[in-house]
């Protein structure tokens, strides 16, 4: 099996774009972070996060539409791609592997 | 009202535009204000204004930064670096004022920077250093705080048993009066007796304390038998070459019974700690008197703590309170003390940390060799002014010359230069000068760093193992470089290449308010240095020669005098037969350091209930100490050989007159709660301690003890000699100890050997600092001359005298370092001021000392530009006129 390099804070973002469904862009997964995980990080941290999943093939992105709340500036739309879902797919895998070998834990999951 | 303000700061905007890759920047400017105008809705304008900017600083990452090579193409940079050696090698006089400058700048701040390193990096080898406190007694006297670092001997144990934060406690004893100090060595089994110095008590706790590393024996074991000591590794070294002397035993002071044994071999204790001591003699089941241990009453130990991890010293030092209260207060009224109570209230603590005590130790009387964090603050000043002084010679040439680039600059621009390449063309130059600069700097201080270490008396090295040092060094060229470079090269890009092609620059005297500006600070730097060094030689020269109430010359101290026993009166007969030797003394009692010292209080007879009593000292001498050292009687008689009540008799000093409130003090009794004396005589005050100290109260009485010291007077032209006799009549007294002997005016000197050390390192770099601003002002000057031949020589032509063309040159300059004596003056007066507030007795600052100085700074100013006046007005007129 080819190791998939994805970040803990990679795998979060990734799940956030997922979840968004198309509409993910910046300011909207920097917020999604907040309310859903209670991560509060710098809008810089997830431009990076997202460069880098995008240099790996795991989202995709294209420009919105100019929107007159940015100053008239396009947002750029971030969507996971086959690869992207391949690779969530695959760490949930290996955790869901490794939750069912603890003793104890196992009734309390509900994967899929 | 004031207008909220809804727009995202400007100069983050632009920064982020400038910055940024243009692939990226409207994803990243777009989601920073759709942030932006969401916080402008919740309300606070400032808070979403700050923010954009903290955005716009946190996206600056590599993957967000565009690609700025553009400037620093190959190409261009060997190109530049070609032209700046051109310019190097095409103006010699320049480049060589430039570079030596900053290379001496730069050595003087290196050999600074070594000196800082070092006094910073005292203690810091100890392990725990962090958790290591030295106790320290605070008294509040009407507001004036003494500090005292000595307890009684079971101040320390209380603190261990009492007290659940300390988790180690130890103590040591350096008091001469007990035997520590100096001591007549040998090894069992031999005759020949050894002097050596750095003998103290110590606890076996105090070892563990500081963990001090051991060659052989056990750091927990070594003090632990009764009779034990520790010794370094140095004297292991020096008296059992190659084999472990654990076991053996070593006699002091010809004791055979209480011969010591070994238990140990420390390291020795590194140079950077606040103690050397070579011999660690234990503790155990020593008590200096009976229930001396168990005695609140006398103050001899040293006291270290190790407090266990996270305690807080401040509030252990509130605590501590409580040992007053139980302890110290129940000893004092056992005493027959009566208002001790108040007195305790004035009574505190201080945890000094480890790694303060070198630096930090200031009014903290401990007979210990410090540092000074004040000496430190005025080295590193020191340092940077002088690379500051170098620097601007450098931004100076560079503007001042900047005519000859003019043109250079134009034609450059007419080509398509832009701006940002000329700025960079002119850093690239500065840097290589730095290089350069710093090439020559680095082996320049390696030359100097063996005399650099006597004078500062340091074994300091460059730290080239260090794995910072190399690029530090890199590091730091690039900085001074651009530094150096930035103000000349935005000036010189500036020029707009119309005006300079048709040849309208004014040459050179444009910025010549910066220009004069900084040739002002380079001589205010310079003057107060050299006011500083005077101040200081001065304050030398009274310390040396100030009246001491006795006389320093001629006087012979011979040490080690306690082997001779009770040889020694018929030893002192022997001398006094010698026809130099005009009277000599037996005691252990002398104004210099390293002899005895005691702490006493008294009061004068029958008012120990009523009155506080003073503290002072008890010297014991015998009938010709005072002759011998010369001191004088105000009032009274000296001991008399033939009077036997004399035993009872005291002669004090005019302070402890002053201080018991003694109007006629003699056939006045004085005691000290266990003995009573009849005051026979008034002694002038004299300087027992250092001159930084006031003359305290002090009186004498006979003593009957042997001593290891005897002062002899003596009236020879002929010292070696003299000494000779003495060593003969020595060797038929003491055959196995070799003679050991100072002289008074030495030993009085050595307690100003860090005063000198300072004036001679003062001295150094103010001299330095003068260099370094002359060179610039050589620079300049011959710039001008340079500038104005064509204006003088005509003036030749027209008549003008040599003398009228040089006063015209100098007159300039002169003002300049006119101006900066005004600002060095008070500026200069005010540091040394402080400093010399130092000094219980100290010299005031005169006038001429500021005329002296500035005389010098002149003079030294004249000599510079006069060289380049002379030379353009004595040049014939025809060889600059016919050049075009």
């Amino acid at each position: 099996m080819e190791r998939i390099y994805l970040g803990e804070f990679e795998e979060l973002v990734l799940l956030v774009v997922a979840a968004l469904q198309g509409e993910a862009y910046g300011v909207g997964v920097m917020e999604a972070l907040e309310k859903q995980a209670n991560r509060s990080v710098n809008i810089s941290a997830v431009h990076a996060a997202l460069r880098r999943l995008e240099a790996k093939g795991f989202v995709q992105s294209e420009w919105s539409e100019a929107t007159a709340e940015r100053g008239g500036r396009r947002k750029r739309l971030f969507s996971i791609t086959q690869e992207g879902s391949l690779a969530l797919a695959q760490v949930r895998d290996v955790r869901f592997n490794l939750w069912k070998q603890i003793p104890g834990f196992t009734s309390n999951l509900s994967f899929s | 009202m004031k207008k909220t303000n809804n727009h995202p700061p400007k100069w983050a905007d632009k920064f982020l535009e400038w910055y940024c890759k243009p692939e990226l920047l409207e994803e990243i400017q777009g989601d920073i204000y759709e942030l932006f105008y969401n916080r402008i809705e919740e309300g606070d304008s400032k808070e979403a204004r700050r923010r954009f900017a903290w955005d716009v600083l946190r996206s600056l990452r590599l993957s967000t930064i565009k690609n700025f090579n553009l400037k620093l193409s190959p190409i261009m940079l060997r190109s530049n670096v070609k032209i700046a050696f051109r310019h190097l090698l095409k103006q010699k006089q320049y480049s060589f004022i430039k570079i030596g400058g900053f290379a001496l700048g730069i050595a003087a701040c290196l050999l600074i920077s070594l000196f800082i390193r070092d006094e910073l990096s005292y203690d810091l080898q100890y392990p725990d250093v962090d958790r290591i406190y030295r106790v320290i007694g605070q008294f509040n006297d009407d507001g004036k705080i003494e500090k005292g670092v000595h307890f009684p001997a079971p101040f320390g144990d209380v603190l261990e048993s009492d007290y659940p934060e300390v988790e180690l406690s130890g103590r040591f004893n350096s008091s001469e009066l007990f035997g520590a100090g100096a001591n007549e060595l040998r090894v069992e089994g031999e005759m020949q007796n050894f002097h050596e110095d750095g003998f103290v008590f110590a606890d076996q706790e105090f070892m563990e304390l500081l963990d001090i590393p051991m060659v052989y024996g056990d750091v927990k074991h070594a003090l632990a038998q009764p009779h034990s000591i520790v010794i370094s590794k140095s004297k292991a070294d020096k008296y059992f070459p190659n084999e472990n002397p654990v076991g053996k035993h070593l006699i002091l002071n010809n004791d055979e019974e209480n011969a010591y044994k070994i238990g140990g071999v420390m390291e020795d204790f590194p140079a950077t700690s606040h103690l050397h001591f070579d011999f660690l003699m234990t503790m155990t089941q020593v008590e200096f008197w009976p229930g001396e241990q168990t005695f609140w009453q006398a103050n001899n130990y040293h006291t270290y703590i190790k407090v266990r991890p996270g305690v807080d010293a401040a509030q252990l030092e509130k605590k501590m309170l409580a040992i007053i209260d139980d302890y110290i207060i129940p000893s004092e009224i056992e005493a027959g003390s009566t208002n001790i109570e108040e007195n305790a209230r004035k009574a505190s603590f201080y945890l000094q940390p480890l790694r303060d005590i070198h630096l930090r130790s200031e009014g903290i009387f401990d007979r210990l060799n410090h540092g000074d964090i004040r000496f430190v603050w005025l080295f590193g000043a020191i340092a940077i002014f002088i690379l500051l002084i170098a620097c601007i010679n450098f931004i100076n040439l560079s503007t001042a010359k900047s005519a000859n680039r003019a043109k250079e600059v134009g034609l450059r621009k007419v080509l398509g230069s832009v701006r940002g390449h000329l700025v960079n063309q002119f850093l690239i130059e500065s840097v290589l000068f730095s290089l350069f600069s710093f090439i020559i700097g680095v082996l320049l201080a390696g030359l100097v760093l063996p005399f650099f270490n006597q004078l500062a008396d340091k074994s300091l090295s460059f730290p080239w193992h260090e794995w910072w040092f190399v690029p530090l060094l890199l590091v730091s060229t690039l900085v001074v470089g651009l530094f150096a470079g930035l103000y000349p090269s935005f000036y010189l890009s500036a020029f707009r290449p119309i005006d300079v092609l048709k040849g309208d620059l004014s040459r050179g005297s444009k910025s010549s308010g910066m220009r004069n500006a900084l040739v002002v600070f380079q001589f205010t730097t310079s003057i107060i240095l050299i006011i500083g060094t005077f101040i200081i030689y001065r304050q030398m020269d009274f310390i040396l020669n100030k009246k001491l109430g006795y006389e320093k010359e001629q006087v012979l101290i011979l040490g080690g005098a306690n082997t001779l026993a009770e040889k020694e009166s018929t030893f002192k007969q022997a001398l006094l037969q010698l026809p130099q030797v005009k009277s000599a003394s037996l005691s252990d009692f002398l104004p210099i350091p390293g002899t005895k010292r005691n702490g006493n209080v008294f009061w004068r007879e029958g008012k120990t209930k009523e009155e506080d009593p003073i503290s002072g000292q008890i010297w014991q001498v015998d009938h010709d100490y005072l002759k011998t050292m010369g001191m004088n009687i105000v009032e009274g008689r000296d001991f008399s050989v033939d009077l036997a009540l004399d035993s009872q008799a005291v002669i004090i000093n005019q302070d402890m007159a002053k201080r018991l409130a003694l109007d006629e003090p003699i056939g006045k009794r004085i005691t000290n709660s266990s003995n009573v004396w009849e005051i026979i005589g008034v002694v002038e005050d004299f300087h027992s301690e250092s001159i930084r100290d006031d003359i305290r109260p002090l009186c004498m009485v006979i003593g009957n003890n042997t001593t290891s010291h005897i002062a002899v007077k003596v009236n020879t032209t002929d010292m070696p000699g003299l000494i000779k006799s003495v060593e003969g009549i020595w060797d038929r007294f003491s055959p196995n100890q070799n003679i050991r002997y100072t002289f008074l005016d030495e030993s009085f000197a050595t307690m100003y050997a860090d005063v000198q050390r300072m004036g001679r390192i003062f001295t150094s770099f103010a001299i330095l600092a003068i260099i370094v601003a002359c060179l610039g002002l050589f620079g300049l000057s011959a710039f001008m001359a340079e500038q104005r031949s064509k204006e003088i020589s005509i003036r030749k032509v027209l008549g003008a005298s040599v003398k009228s063309i040089i006063r015209l040159l100098t007159q300039s300059f002169l003002t300049l370092v006119l101006i900066s004596l005004l600002i060095a003056i008070p500026l200069a007066w005010y540091v040394m001021q402080k400093w010399l507030e130092d000094f219980a007795y100290h010299i005031t600052i005169s006038w001429d000392v500021f005329v002296l100085a500035g005389l010098i700074a002149i003079v030294i100013a004249l000599a510079t530009i006069s060289f380049q006046a002379i030379r353009t007005a004595t040049a014939n007129p025809v060889e600059a006129l016919r050049k075009e």
